[in-house]
């Protein structure tokens, strides 16, 4: 029964998220382990579409983008205080949620996929040519945070803590989010979106919601990896890196919140410490994505899930 | 005026031989084929590969690169495609993705990540009027053009036009017809990648040759078949042309900005096509 209570508990949850990162970082290296944690908030951002709505995203990159530029220029042009670049980003991602949206939540399947893909085109030729003059083009821009005492960014250790924060902060939302009658709505339209419109639900604003939801999200990663690094440079948008978060995602189990969090964390480990030992790195990726989409379908999370649903079972019995 | 008009046809013209397999995989199975793009580019690196090997000899080249290139679609359309296709639609589209990732690094692999030269065939120029322009380009043009009466052809009068035609349109009546029509999609596969690879063959002297050139291609066809309509053979024609028009006219103005242009016109379709896609 423990074992039942401890696998649905929110707060069991986040507190082996949180014990694990914090023991990760200081036994290997506090600057990395800060990027993990705010890939995992992308992830969580991505996998609201594709877990949870069954919505692919082949292009996501433009709102993480979108977000790291807003922080960025706002730091930049406006004020470099990083609460204002974190609403700023958070602003620009919604913002193109809410104009984007409408046109790509039309699409389903290979048609979402692709519809953001060219989106992530216009965004990164935006950033990259047509605004180089304030966006610096190719070589990006360095910022400068403020800090006030002992809100300061640039002490690894805050900053770290930080970003764990805001990543339990949406976790902990997701996990709100999932399991309110707008999650299970979600699910309806993932299975079968016409029943849902059947059943008198307007699906293209829940869509639209759930769109603007993932994109500001991942425009939080963006502008927290602004912060992180002190510069915005176009591959924050670039389309080819839109690989990563689709392996994060499906290599965690797509669908759970842990397991974004799980894919996220191995995504960073493999492309941290094993590339160097990977010398076809795209081939690499490749192949682990075919042997995804043939055989591991569920994901680390999802087996996992499995053994202990099994283990729930037997325990059932046994008494 | 008139040179931009022929570069927009010949941009037209390779856009169309590419993206006719492109929307048909589309329209029939509503799969992303990301591979298609790696046919593209195999097309192209197999035509330098061979170059050297026919002595320069363009025509054989390009028939000996199309060849080697078919077995590359086969595989991919018999044991990727066709297997996940019945399981789920998102895996089939993750699962050739990961095609187009492996054949890209393959490529890089043996050519190296740097372009790699391949110059224009014919070299010389062509005089309309006042304008001049290279010959090759009239070629590529004349040759969209015959492939598109041919294909209007193969599809109007040839029973296995006929057959995916009517597929296209209610598989389960073909099917009910006692017609087994994944086989008569599976020939047009080849069909449509052939073509592919012909285009890369021919746009690959007056462009560059590079490994990710498969990836620009794919977002390219996809925004022809979104505006010409998913498996609409007329459509992906004029769709084809046009959006061809519309990037060599917006390269005379802003050259970067002639791929953001052609996805905008795209957003633009979307947002007033009434259908869901």
């Amino acid at each position: 029964m423990l074992l039942k209570k401890l696998s649905n508990s929110l707060t069991f949850a986040v507190a082996v998220i949180m014990i694990g990162f914090i023991v990760f970082a200081y036994s290997a290296s506090v600057n990395k382990v800060t990027d993990f944690v705010i890939f995992c908030i992308y992830v969580l951002g991505f996998d609201v579409l594709y877990g949870h709505m069954g919505r692919i995203s082949f292009g996501h990159t433009l709102y993480l983008g979108a977000g790291a530029y807003g922080a960025a220029m706002c730091a930049k042009y406006l004020v470099p205080d990083p609460f204002l670049a974190m609403a700023v980003g958070i602003g620009a991602g919604a913002a193109l949620g809410l104009i984007l949206g409408p046109i790509a939540v039309k699409t389903k399947g290979a048609a979402f996929a692709l519809i953001n893909v060219a989106f992530n085109q216009i965004g990164y030729f935006i950033v990259l040519v047509a605004l180089a003059h304030y966006t610096g083009g190719e070589d990006g821009v360095s910022l400068d945070f403020n800090s006030y005492g002992f809100v300061d960014f640039r002490n690894v250790h805050f900053l770290f803590a930080f970003c764990l924060a805001s990543l339990v902060a949406v976790y902990w939302l997701m996990h709100r989010l999932y399991g309110s009658a707008f999650g299970a709505m979600l699910l309806g339209i993932k299975e079968n979106e016409t029943r849902v419109r059947f059943l008198g639900y307007n699906t293209q604003a829940y869509k639209l919601v759930a769109f603007i939801i993932s994109t500001s999200v991942s425009a939080f990663a963006g502008s927290l990896f602004v912060i992180n690094y002190g510069f915005a440079n176009p591959s924050f948008m670039d389309p080819a890196r839109n690989v990563e978060v689709i392996f994060a995602a499906l290599i965690g189990g797509p669908g759970t919140e842990f397991g974004a969090v799980v894919g996220g964390t191995a995504y960073m480990v493999i492309s941290n410490y094993l590339a160097k030992y990977i010398t076809r790195w795209e081939m690499f990726l490749g192949v682990a994505l075919l042997i995804i989409a043939f055989g591991f379908r569920k994901g680390i999370m999802g087996y996992v899930r499995e053994l202990v649903d099994k283990r729930i079972k037997a325990g059932a019995i046994t008494k | 005026m008139l040179e931009v008009i022929a570069y927009g046809l010949t941009i037209g013209g390779i856009l169309y031989i590419v993206s006719i397999g492109f929307s048909l995989t589309f329209g029939s199975m509503k799969i992303v084929n990301f591979a298609h793009g790696l046919v593209y580019a195999v097309g192209a690196y197999a035509l330098y590969a061979l170059l050297p090997v026919t002595n320069g000899n363009f025509v054989l080249a390009a028939i000996l690169a199309i060849l080697a290139s078919l077995p590359v679609s086969y595989v991919i359309e018999k044991f990727v495609i066709r297997r996940l296709y019945g399981k789920s639609i998102d895996y089939a589209i993750i699962a050739s993705y990961a095609v187009l990732l492996i054949g890209v690094d393959i490529i890089k692999w043996i050519w190296g990540a740097s372009p790699v030269p391949l110059s224009d065939p014919v070299g010389v120029n062509a005089r309309f009027f006042t304008m001049e322009i290279p010959f090759y380009r009239v070629i590529i043009i004349a040759l969209s053009f015959v492939i598109f009466i041919a294909l209007s052809v193969f599809f109007k009068k040839s029973i296995i036009g006929k057959i995916v035609i009517a597929g296209l349109a209610d598989r389960e009546a073909v099917l009910s017809l006692g017609i087994d029509i994944d086989k008569y999609f599976a020939i047009v596969f080849l069909l449509g990648s052939a073509l592919a690879s012909l285009g890369g063959i021919l746009y690959g002297p007056i462009s560059t040759v590079h490994p990710y050139m498969g990836f620009r291609i794919v977002t390219l066809c996809f925004a022809v078949v979104i505006v010409g309509g998913m498996g609409n053979l007329r459509g992906t024609a004029i769709a084809s042309y046009v959006l061809g028009m519309v990037m060599a006219v917006t390269a005379w103005y802003w050259g970067a900005a002639a791929d953001a242009m052609i996805f905008a016109v795209m957003a633009g379709v979307l947002i007033f096509r009434p259908i869901e896609v």
